[in-house]
């Protein structure tokens, strides 16, 4: 490589390096400095070193490791859901997506919806006196359950983002099952492969790939989760819904405890890189899409 | 016959998909259409008779409830945002595709930083801005939003860029044209569909961005996803649900309309990112 473009090359990266460390970098330094300190509003430029202790009160914490659960299981759960529910879409409606490509923007509409904004439309539709769902379960079936009480919460907020994400995954896996070749089922259904076999035995594995990155895309964002709970529960009755990113919301602007917040910020970031480390070896270990 | 009654039951599947999965803008739409005294005595789906009051109500209640000044500020710091996003990444990604330059940790931490929640950087943003004088401002928002799209956007450059024919390139370099000359008359032309699916969905992933503008804003640059909610903050327990659902769906309105007319695009980009990273 020639001296100069390697100069202009560095060149040209230059402004996004700038900003990023102007946004990132800088952040998480100071993420550093302030989980090993005694910090408030008063002293936010001159913090107190103090060692780990923040760290070791976030982990003496209950509602710290409550929150993790709570985010570990929602995340997994909400995955699993998505990409069966999405892959069961996907090729069940290919052959109607394969005449009229547009239906599928129909579908796509609930992920351009804010988040934020579907939190609050289910205040309103699942409300006991004006919402839909009350209503129409009292019509039905003579009954409602308390959907964001300690009982319901949980399933109520899966069953949201279930229904918001799925069409991510029916998008992804609508794209990697139309990508199989049809030399390959053809060949196959002339060896006798029919229906469930040649899905079962040649689609599904070729789709391998996509499945799994699926699953991790979307086990990420429901993990760190806050848009929606916060507009629609909040931290939740007993503080049953309170996901990792609503526990270092709310030590950080309720409780004003900055250094809690940011050792707690940190432990996240610790547990988003083993999970990067799982998805990073999976993948090396798979052929490429 | 067999084969057409499969078919039928496809399409009462996609129906009913595309009913649950846009329930609730289905239904706040609904309640929107409702007068206040119908909304208390008929929750279902039917309207019976259909007006547009509600609407009339939000614009008319600014001196309490400005939603024209959170749209715009939405407007405004999405656009920065989006723009932004792609005048740092584009070069970048051509340094990386053409120069190699950054390739080994730039595009890795790109794909990476997808997976960490961004509330990790939330706290000692809040306390940096407090510093600088950036909070609340609509600037300091769209650097936010920005940095939420970089990523996605750089990763979408850098493929689409590695994939364009090198020839071009080469046979400007040999008219003596410069990199910056390049890129901004052959690379940048060439690769107008990639900057506008990417800036498209850019656009929608910052209006619907919350975290930030709930942190970062309290009045001044609150964008239209949080001003939302300061609706229902304000009313306490007396909510004018008609009116809330007019709010509501006027804050959804133009990032689904985008998403209707270029779905194609937006599918593409979303696949690519997903595949690609």
């Amino acid at each position: 490589m020639p001296r100069t473009s390697r100069f202009e090359g560095r060149l040209l990266i230059a402004p996004l390096t700038a900003f990023l460390i102007a946004l990132l970098g800088f952040p998480l330094v100071l993420d550093i400095i302030y989980s090993v300190s005694r910090v408030g509003f008063e002293n936010i430029r001159a913090p107190e070193l103090i060692g780990f202790s923040n760290y070791a009160k976030a982990m003496a914490d209950p509602e710290f490791w409550a929150a993790a659960w709570f985010s570990l299981r929602f995340g997994l759960i909400v995955a699993v859901i998505q990409v069966v529910a999405g892959l069961g879409l996907a090729v069940f409606l290919a052959p109607l997506f394969a005449k009229r490509p547009w239906l599928i923007a129909l579908l796509m509409l609930p992920m351009m919806v804010a988040p934020a904004l579907v939190g609050l439309m289910y205040r309103l539709i699942l409300h006991e006196f004006v919402g839909a769902v009350p209503y129409y379960l009292l019509e039905w079936y003579g009954d409602f359950p308390a959907f964001l009480g300690r009982d319901w919460a949980f399933t109520t907020l899966v069953t949201i983002e279930t229904l918001q994400w799925t069409p991510f995954a029916l998008l992804i896996l609508h794209s990697s099952y139309a990508a199989v070749s049809p030399d390959i089922r053809e060949a196959a259904s002339l060896d006798g492969a029919r229906g469930r076999r040649l899905f079962v035995n040649i689609d599904l594995p070729l789709m391998m790939p996509a499945i799994g990155i699926t699953f991790f895309l979307r086990f990420i964002d429901s993990f760190r989760v806050f848009d929606n709970l916060y507009t629609l529960v909040g931290p939740g009755a007993g503080g049953s819904t309170t996901s990792m990113s609503i526990y270092i919301y709310q030590a950080f602007f309720k409780v004003g405890d900055i250094g809690l917040a940011v050792a707690a910020s940190m432990l996240l970031l610790a547990a988003s890189f083993v999970v990067l480390w799982v998805i990073n070896g999976l993948t090396a270990r798979k052929a490429p899409l | 016959m067999r084969k057409s009654l499969v078919n039928a039951l496809r399409w009462l599947v996609f129906v009913a998909a595309v009913i649950v999965l846009n329930f609730p803008v289905i239904a706040t739409l609904v309640t929107s259409l409702k007068s206040e005294a119908e909304i208390m005595t008929n929750a279902s789906l039917i309207i019976e008779a259909p007006t547009l009051d509600n609407y009339v109500a939000v614009f008319a209640m600014a001196d309490r409830f400005d939603i024209l000044h959170f749209l715009t500020n939405s407007l405004v710091a999405s656009l920065i945002g989006s723009v932004l996003a792609i005048f740092l990444a584009f070069p970048a990604a051509y340094a990386m595709a053409r120069f190699g330059v950054g390739r080994s940790w730039l595009l890795p931490l790109a794909v990476n930083l997808r997976a960490v929640p961004l509330i990790i950087f939330a706290i000692p943003i809040y306390l940096m801005y407090q510093q600088v004088g950036l909070l609340d401002t609509r600037f300091g928002l769209a650097l936010i939003l920005c940095l939420v799209n970089v990523p996605l956007v750089l990763v979408l450059f850098a493929s689409s860029i590695a994939d364009l024919p090198l020839e071009i390139e080469e046979a400007g370099r040999v008219d003596g044209a410069g990199t910056l000359r390049l890129l901004v008359y052959v690379v940048a032309p060439m690769s107008l569909n990639v900057v506008a699916a990417s800036s498209v969905l850019a656009f929608i992933y910052s209006w619907n961005e919350f975290l930030f503008g709930l942190m970062l804003t309290t009045n001044n640059a609150t964008p239209v996803s949080v001003g939302a909610s300061f609706f229902f903050a304000a009313s306490g327990g007396g909510v004018r649900w008609g009116v809330a659902a007019a709010v509501m769906i006027l804050a959804t309105l133009p990032p689904l309309v985008l998403g209707l007319l270029m779905y194609r695009q937006i599918g593409r980009s979303m696949t690519a990112g997903a595949v690609k990273g």
